[in-house]
C-alpha cells in the first residue's frame, strides 16, 4: 500500500490510523493540519487546494521513506486534501508508528515539515470580505534545511524533551579553538546547546589541521574563531554561534564568563588557564578545564558556583609557562586533545542536564598510551575562603623587590616556600605555626648567620606581627639572598 | 623497608622511562621519596613544581608514607 496520496474526500483520521496499529510499535504519533479562520489578520472562510498530483505523490512517498529511515520509525501514512475545504476541516494528516514515542514524534514532525516545504501543492484563501488570493507557497523554498534531529539523545530517559529544552536554553563560552576546542565545540553544537561563544585570538595554521578537524586546509590564515563559528552554523543551524577574535583577558572576558552558564577552558598555556579559572571563580560560574601533553591529559571541573576547589588549590602559585612543553614544543597526537575535549563536552552536558557522576573537587588523569584513567580527589585548600583569587592577585601584583607577601602559610608551603619561624622558642611553644615542616630559627641566631641559605630555594620568614621578619628579610637580601620574603602581618595576620 | 607503588605522568614519565614502578625505600615522606627518585631518574622539575597524590587523593609533600601506599607525582600540563 502506498504511504502518501492525495484525497478529494474529507480525511477520516480514525480510519487512517487503524492500519498503523502493529504489535512491534510502542508509540504512535499523528498530526492534523486544519483550515484556520484567519490569516495575517484577515478572516478566512474557506480554502482551495490545488496539487501537481503525479509529482506530489512521488515526492510525498520519498518524504515518508526518508523520515522512516532517518528516525527509525516503522511505518507511516500521509494524506493531503485538494479541492474546497471549510474552516476546521483537515487539510493534511500524518500518522507514524515507531518502536518508541521519540521516533514517532520525530518522524511525524519531519514528514509534515517536508510536506509543507517540498510538495507542489498550492492554496487559495477565500476571505470573509469576498476577496481571495494564493498564499504561502512554501514549497517554493526548496532550499529549506531538514530539521536537526536530536531523536537519539532524546531517547535517553535522562535527557528527553525536558533535557533538550535545557540544552537549547543554555549558553556556553569556549575559550580556545584548538584541539580541545574543536572537539568541545562540535559535540556541544551537535547536542543542540542554544548559544555557543567561541573565543580565540589566533589564526588557523597548517600545523593545526591534523588535530583540529573543524578547519579545512583552505581555512589556513583565517581567524580560528570565525572559521569555527562558520563551520558550526552550517553543521547545526539551531545553534546561535558567536565568534570573538580576542584574547581572554580583562573586563570583557569577565563579562563573557558572567553571562555564560558554563565556561570551557581549551587554551594551551598556563597564564590563560589561570585567567579563565580566576574569572570563573570571580563570577561563580562553573568551569571545565583540560590540558594535554603528548599522549596524556588532565581534566578538572571547577564548581565555582558551589565553592569547589579550583586550579589554584592544586597549583597555588600560577605555574610558569615554559616549565613543561606545549603541543608545539612537545608534540601531540590528534586523538589526545580530541579525547580530552570530548570528556570536557561530556562534563558540560552532565552539568547542563544534571546527570549523575559529575567530576567535582577531583582531577582526572588520562593516559592514552596506557589506555588508563585515574580519578584523584582534589579537595579545596581548607584555608581558602575565596582566597584562591586573593593568592593569585597577590602573586601577580608582587614585584620582585617586594619584601612582604601575604598568603596562607599552607599555600606558601604548598607553593614551595621554606617557612622559617624566627620567633623565640617560648613564643613558638605558646602558639605553634599552623603548618608542618617549618624550620625554627630565632631572629638572633639568624642575624648571627645561622641560616644556611640555598640559592635556588625560596624562604618565607614568619614572626608574630611581620615586623621582625621584615627586618630579617631585609638583612638577608642585603647579604645577597634575593629569594627571601617576610610574611606580612605575621602569625596574627593569618587569623584574620 | 616500605614498599610503594609509583605512577608517573607526562614529563616525569618521559624522564623516568616508565609510567609506573614499585620501589622499596627508606623515604618517609613524598618529599624525601621525590629527592631519592629525582637523583635516580635525573628529574629536572623540583618538588615545588609538582603535585603529589597518595592513595587517590592530592596530598602534601610532608605526609607520612606507609607500606603499600600508591604515590603519583603529577607535573603541570598546559597543552590544548
Amino acid at each position: 500500500m502506498s504511504a502518501f496520496w492525495i484525497s478529494r474526500d474529507p480525511i477520516d483520521a480514525t480510519a487512517l490510523a487503524a492500519p498503523l496499529a502493529r504489535p512491534d510499535s510502542g508509540g504512535f504519533a499523528s498530526f492534523e493540519g486544519r483550515v484556520r479562520n484567519h490569516h495575517e489578520g484577515r478572516a478566512v472562510t474557506a480554502l482551495d487546494y490545488e496539487a501537481f498530483e503525479s509529482l506530489a505523490v512521488a515526492e510525498g512517498e520519498r518524504i515518508v521513506a526518508e523520515a522512516l529511515g532517518r528516525h527509525g520509525a516503522l511505518e507511516a501514512r500521509c494524506v493531503h486534501r485538494v479541492g474546497r475545504l471549510a474552516v476546521g476541516e483537515v487539510a493534511v494528516w500524518v500518522g507514524v508508528s515507531a518502536p518508541h514515542r521519540a521516533e514517532a514524534f520525530a518522524a511525524c514532525r519531519a514528514i509534515i515539515e517536508a510536506v509543507k516545504h517540498r510538495l507542489p501543492i498550492w492554496k487559495k484563501e477565500h476571505y470573509a470580505d469576498g476577496d481571495s488570493g494564493w498564499v504561502n507557497c512554501e514549497h517554493a523554498r526548496t532550499a529549506a534545511p531538514a530539521p536537526f534531529d536530536y531523536s537519539r539523545q532524546l531517547a535517553l530517559p535522562e535527557v528527553g524533551a525536558e533535557g533538550q529544552a535545557r540544552l537549547a536554553a543554555a549558553r556556553v563560552l569556549v575559550v580556545g579553538a584548538g584541539g580541545l576546542g574543536c572537539a568541545v565545540l562540535a559535540s556541544l553544537a551537535g547536542a543542540g546547546v542554544g548559544e555557543i561563544t567561541v573565543m580565540d585570538p589566533d589564526r588557523v595554521e597548517a600545523s593545526n589541521l591534523h588535530r583540529q578537524p573543524l578547519f579545512a586546509a583552505a581555512d589556513v590564515g583565517r581567524p580560528k574563531a570565525e572559521a569555527a563559528a562558520e563551520r558550526l552554523r552550517a553543521y547545526n543551524p539551531d545553534v546561535a554561534v558567536r565568534a570573538a577574535v580576542a584574547r581572554f583577558d580583562g573586563a570583557t572576558a569577565d563579562e563573557r564568563v558572567a553571562s555564560a552558564d558554563v565556561v570551557v577552558d581549551c587554551t594551551d598555556n598556563f597564564s590563560a588557564k589561570f585567567r579563565v579559572n580566576d574569572a570563573a571563580m570571580r563570577a561563580g560560574v562553573p568551569a571545565v578545564l583540560a590540558s594535554v601533553y603528548q599522549y596524556e591529559g588532565q581534566l578538572q571541573v571547577v564548581r565555582a558556583d558551589r565553592g569547589g576547589s579550583c586550579l589554584r588549590c592544586q597549583w597555588p602559585e600560577a605555574t610558569r609557562d615554559g616549565l613543561v612543553g606545549n603541543c608545539e614544543q612537545a608534540g601531540v597526537l590528534g586523538p589526545v586533545p580530541a579525547v580530552l575535549g570530548q570528556l570536557q563536552a561530556m562534563e558540560v552536558l552532565k552539568l547542563l542536564l544534571g546527570l549523575p557522576g559529575q567530576l567535582g573537587n577531583e582531577v582526572l588523569l588520562v593516559d592514552l598510551l596506557a589506555a588508563g584513567q585515574r580519578r584523584l580527589a582534589a579537595p579545596r585548600d581548607p584555608r581558602c575562603a575565596g582566597g584562591c583569587i586573593r593568592i593569585a592577585d597577590a602573586a601577580a601584583a608582587r614585584a620582585p623587590e617586594t619584601l612582604d607577601i601575604e598568603m596562607p602559610l599552607e599555600a606558601a608551603a604548598a607553593a614551595g616556600y621554606r617557612i622559617v619561624d624566627i620567633r623565640e622558642p617560648m613564643e613558638c611553644a605558646f602558639e605553634p605555626l599552623p603548618v608542618s615542616g617549618q624550620q625554627s630559627l630565632p631572629l638572633g641566631r639568624l642575624l648571627d648567620g645561622a641560616l644556611a641559605v640555598e640559592p635556588q630555594q625560596r624562604y618565607l620568614l614568619v614572626c608574630a606581627h611581620g615586623v621582625r621578619s621584615h627586618a630579617a628579610a631585609e638583612f638577608l637580601r642585603a647579604r645577597g639572598h634575593p629569594n627571601v620574603w617576610s610574611l606580612q602581618g605575621g602569625l596574627a595576620g593569618q587569623a584574620r | 623497608m616500605p614498599r610503594l607503588t609509583l605512577h608517573y605522568y607526562a614529563l616525569l614519565r618521559e624522564q623516568a622511562g616508565r609510567s609506573s614502578e614499585t620501589v622499596e625505600t627508606g623515604a618517609r615522606t613524598p618529599a624525601a621519596l621525590y629527592a631519592e627518585l629525582a637523583a635516580r631518574h635525573r628529574f629536572r622539575l623540583s618538588a615545588a613544581q609538582l603535585q603529589v597524590a597518595v592513595n587517590g587523593a592530592f596530598s602534601g609533600f610532608d605526609r607520612a608514607l606507609e607500606d603499600g601506599d600508591e604515590v603519583v607525582f603529577i607535573p603541570p600540563v598546559a597543552g590544548g
